[in-house]
């Protein structure tokens, strides 16, 4: 059965704004930092989305800013009402992720949208298309900051989709780092370069919603295959002009072509999801253009990443934290659940855990910084189920009186990181090493009873009628929260 | 003159001046094609009116210096191998 999403973004608008979470803008708007100046703010500011309706030198095209940097944004994407909790959107992509895959389904390329309009040789010119100049000192400008890269693994069945940053460098040539560690990077590095053959690759800008969350989800599933269990049926996907590669045929825009092996071209800086721009200019994955495909009248995705909080931050935060629950339950860890705060920059993660048993916390930090998920965040904040995972205020609590400077801090210096990382030094930066650090804010469990500090709260020190009778008179005292 | 930018990897003291070098230069014509980066073998001067070519210059993590310098371009690079 299929659940309530939307097939495009050009729905998803629409649902947008019929809850009053995105502004029409009407104005002509410049590529050349404007635009991302407006969504740079309207992410700082938690504003509701851009649809912008003119673009200076691009009449045939439009842009959608910011389109899921919020959590009310990402309830719409679900079909769910905007106002609902973050506990509630979780429970539903878990819900939905939980099950049989589902294969997307190929359609004819006459009944794609993204076929509406072709390029090819000449004519596939990345300079026609609106590519913002995203931030002032940034590398150069990036064309896909909402969108995924299609990618087959050389001898299997094996692809991805996954959010690697791509700059235009010239008309033919884009560039992004591709980190070793990435699933892409496996591919590429250890199958495509020492065979020194070119991958083949499709960029899908401006996805509908749900294939946007999955590509960013570090699922262990296809991601083609987690978007039909998002949807609830299969996502439709049609073939590439150059390539067997197969890429969603609602997308706005798609880029298709080769990555080079053992070629490397200057890339960066960037301003990036930890609100810097850190990794400095380097040579970085060269991929070479051969057409581009797109809806008429297309409407370009762009996301800035900045200081929280951009829908990068907001995503990687909501998914990552979500597996990672998801896996630590496979272990048979008791956790009361898993949630990684966007505005960490999805580097710290709350674990709620019943301690039943003594250095839970740390075997919690070993195998969460010992996954597939671990590069991407170095502090894992642990506490008991008396603390509420989603309540900033209660964890700042938490790692305040529970944790002991001496005794429950752990570090572990060697970890893998990403050259992202801002604290890092440039040493750390260059291999992508990074220490991580878990705070356990549980007590021990060899303290006897009598020792045990007792929280003192509403909830937790009054007898439960009392709490009925406040709660039921609370209006009737004069309180109108 | 044409205005052009580029990106160094070391402290702006450093550069070179008058020396050839190979680097990736920034097209900053305004227009579609703004932007357009492209390897070049160019000299530099911290006058900025020794060579004909204005070069503004940026830092590694896209920090301007505010003063332009000149550039003489000297040949274009086309660092990816031909029929890629």
């Amino acid at each position: 059965m299929a659940y309530k999403y939307y097939k495009d973004n050009r729905a998803y608008i629409e649902a947008l704004k019929k809850t009053g979470d995105l502004v029409v803008v009407n104005d002509e708007v410049d590529w050349d930092l404007e635009m991302g100046a407006i969504v740079r703010r309207m992410c700082e500011r938690k504003s509701p989305a851009a649809h912008f309706k003119k673009i200076k030198d691009y009449p045939d095209f439009e842009a959608l800013g910011a389109p899921m940097a919020t959590h009310r944004r990402l309830a719409i994407a679900f079909g769910l009402d905007p106002a609902t909790p973050i506990p509630q959107i979780s429970a539903e992509y878990l819900k939905r992720t939980t099950g049989s895959p589902v294969k997307p389904k190929i359609i004819d390329r006459k009944d794609a949208p993204c076929k509406e309009i072709v390029w090819s040789g000449e004519d596939a010119n990345l300079f026609n298309l609106p590519a913002p100049m995203v931030h002032d000192g940034d590398g150069g400008r990036y064309i896909c900051t909402w969108h995924f890269v299609v990618a087959k693994d050389y001898d299997t069945d094996f692809v991805n989709w996954g959010m690697y940053r791509q700059m235009a460098f010239d008309e033919k040539t884009m560039v992004g780092p591709v980190l070793a560690f990435s699933d892409m990077g496996k591919m590429f590095y250890n199958k495509y370069v020492p065979r020194n053959l070119p991958m083949p690759f499709a960029t899908v800008i401006s996805p509908d919603p749900l294939s946007a969350i999955a590509s960013s989800a570090p699922s262990p599933l296809p991601e083609a295959e987690f978007t039909g269990m998002l949807m609830g049926e299969p996502v439709e996907v049609v073939k590439c002009e150059t390539c067997d590669l197969y890429v969603p045929a609602h997308a706005e825009i798609i880029i298709e072509g080769v990555v080079l092996p053992n070629v490397m071209i200057d890339e960066s800086p960037f301003g990036e999801y930890t609100g810097y721009r850190t990794s400095p200019r380097e040579k970085r994955t060269v991929y070479r253009v051969k057409a581009i495909t797109m809806r008429k009248k297309s409407i370009l995705a762009v996301s800035n990443m900045g200081v929280p909080t951009d829908e990068g931050q907001l995503l990687r935060s909501f998914s990552l934290g979500l597996e990672m629950e998801r896996m630590l339950k496979d272990q048979g860890i008791p956790v009361t659940g898993v949630y990684m705060l966007p505005e960490s920059t999805h580097h710290l993660v709350v674990v709620g855990v019943k301690p039943i048993y003594a250095n839970i916390a740390t075997q919690i930090g070993q195998l969460v910084f010992g996954s597939k998920l671990g590069p991407w965040f170095h502090l894992v904040v642990v506490v008991d189920d008396t603390t509420d995972i989603y309540n900033k205020d209660e964890i700042i609590h938490a790692l305040s009186t529970k944790c002991n400077p001496a005794t429950g801090i752990r570090i572990t210096e060697h970890g893998v990181g990403t050259p992202l990382n801002p604290f890092v030094s440039p040493e750390q930066r260059k291999y992508g090493a990074a220490p991580k650090v878990i705070f356990d804010c549980t007590f021990p469990l060899n303290w006897p009873a009598s020792e045990l500090p007792v929280k003192v709260a509403f909830n937790s020190v009054y007898p439960k009628e009392i709490q009925e009778k406040v709660l039921s008179k609370w209006n009737q005292y004069g309180f109108k929260d | 003159m044409a205005a052009y930018d580029t990106f160094i990897a070391k402290e702006f003291k450093d550069v070179q001046e008058d020396e050839e070098m190979l680097t990736v230069i920034r097209d900053l014509t305004p227009g579609k094609a703004k932007y357009r980066s492209t390897y070049a073998k160019i000299r530099v001067s911290k006058d900025p009116k020794k060579y004909p070519e204005t070069l503004w210059v940026r830092l590694g993590r896209g920090q301007l210096i505010e003063t332009p310098c000149s550039m003489q371009i000297m040949e274009f690079v086309d660092v990816i191998p031909k029929g890629m």
